[in-house]
């Protein structure tokens, strides 16, 4: 009991005044008509319910983008590692229906990575210049069993010399 | 309060709110029927948008809200009720029903409070809202809630004191 106390009874007697009729009558008609807005709005099938979310449907193409171009690179890793100067020589291919449990030649690749011009050059006892250009490459064998799905890769630097003749007309 | 979700338990609801939320809006607009405009615009927002009316305080601030846009609406009323509301003022027309003598001078000492101190003492009194509940809806802390209500009742007790 505080000090309080009987203040406070004193004030609980004091009854606020009540609304009058017409506020109830007023809240039950407003209200009517908000559940009928509401009914109404219910059935009907809103164009918005079926709109399209571009900015969603962006970001996902995007990603759908990304993903199939770095499946692509996965798939293509070993072709990744040859630059694009190459000389592939066809794929020797089997027979159909015959599958060689051995080791037989899939592929050579010949990547040149620099080309130096070394200017003209006369050869041995030749009058006639020729001009020296150089070839570096790095070439690279490959065997694979058609049986066993096993594949070897031999790579190794090489180096070319090109004596091109040289017309003085 | 349990959550009203269908029509006729909002007249229960509203029933038993109604007089402290009238009481509550004319601390601002002492013209009944503005207080019940209030009340109304309140009300039915707040069951518009499937609030739970046990968050009393959350509905004592919407009538709030909406009783200061009231008022500052309408530049000629705002000086209206400002006047209204002034100390010195008394009220325009009876908040209370049926006073005796002996509770017109505590009415009236309800009546000259200040206004941060009368709308707790309505909220608490009346309305029988915690100080949590009130805290809400004022947008103060629980214990300034708490102090201005205790000023409150020290103000109206020195006023009822006799001189």
């Amino acid at each position: 009991m505080n000090d309080f106390s009987e203040l406070e009874n004193e004030l609980k007697k004091l009854r606020p005044a009540p609304p009058s009729p017409e506020l109830f009558s007023r809240i039950e008609r407003a209200l009517v008509d908000v559940a009928e807005e509401n009914k109404s709005t219910d059935n009907i099938v809103r164009p918005d319910r079926f709109r399209v979310n571009w900015v969603s449907l962006g970001l996902g193409l995007a990603a759908a983008a990304v993903l199939l171009i770095v499946a692509r690179f996965e798939t293509n890793r070993p072709a990744k590692q040859i630059p694009a100067v190459a000389l592939l020589t066809p794929v020797p291919r089997d027979k159909p229906g015959a599958i060689n449990d051995r080791l037989v030649p899939a592929g050579f690749t010949q990547v040149v990575y620099n080309t130096r011009d070394e200017g003209l050059q006369f050869a041995n006892g030749s009058v006639q210049p020729m001009r020296r250009v150089r070839y570096q490459t790095h070439e690279t064998l490959q065997w694979r069993n058609a049986a066993t799905g096993a594949s070897l890769r031999v790579s190794y630097p090489s180096e070319q010399v090109e004596l091109i003749p040289v017309s003085g007309q | 309060m349990d959550n009203v979700a269908t029509h006729e338990d909002w007249k229960v609801c509203f029933s038993s709110l109604s007089p402290g939320l009238l009481l509550f809006a004319r601390q601002w607009l002492r013209s009944p029927a503005d207080a019940e405009d209030v009340v109304q615009e309140a009300f039915i927002r707040f069951w518009r948008r499937n609030h739970n009316i046990g968050n009393r305080g959350l509905l004592y601030a919407t009538v709030r809200s909406i009783a200061l846009d009231f008022v500052r609406r309408d530049s000629r009323r705002a000086r209206r009720e400002a006047d209204a509301s002034s100390e010195t003022a008394g009220s325009v027309e009876p908040q209370f029903e049926q006073l005796d003598d002996s509770q017109r001078p505590l009415a009236s000492a309800v009546d000259r409070l200040p206004l941060d101190q009368r709308e707790v003492l309505v909220m608490k009194i009346w309305d029988e809202l915690t100080f949590a509940e009130i805290a809400t809806a004022l947008g103060i802390s629980q214990n300034t809630a708490a102090s201005r209500y205790r000023y409150a009742l020290v103000a109206l007790k020195k006023s009822l004191q006799p001189q």
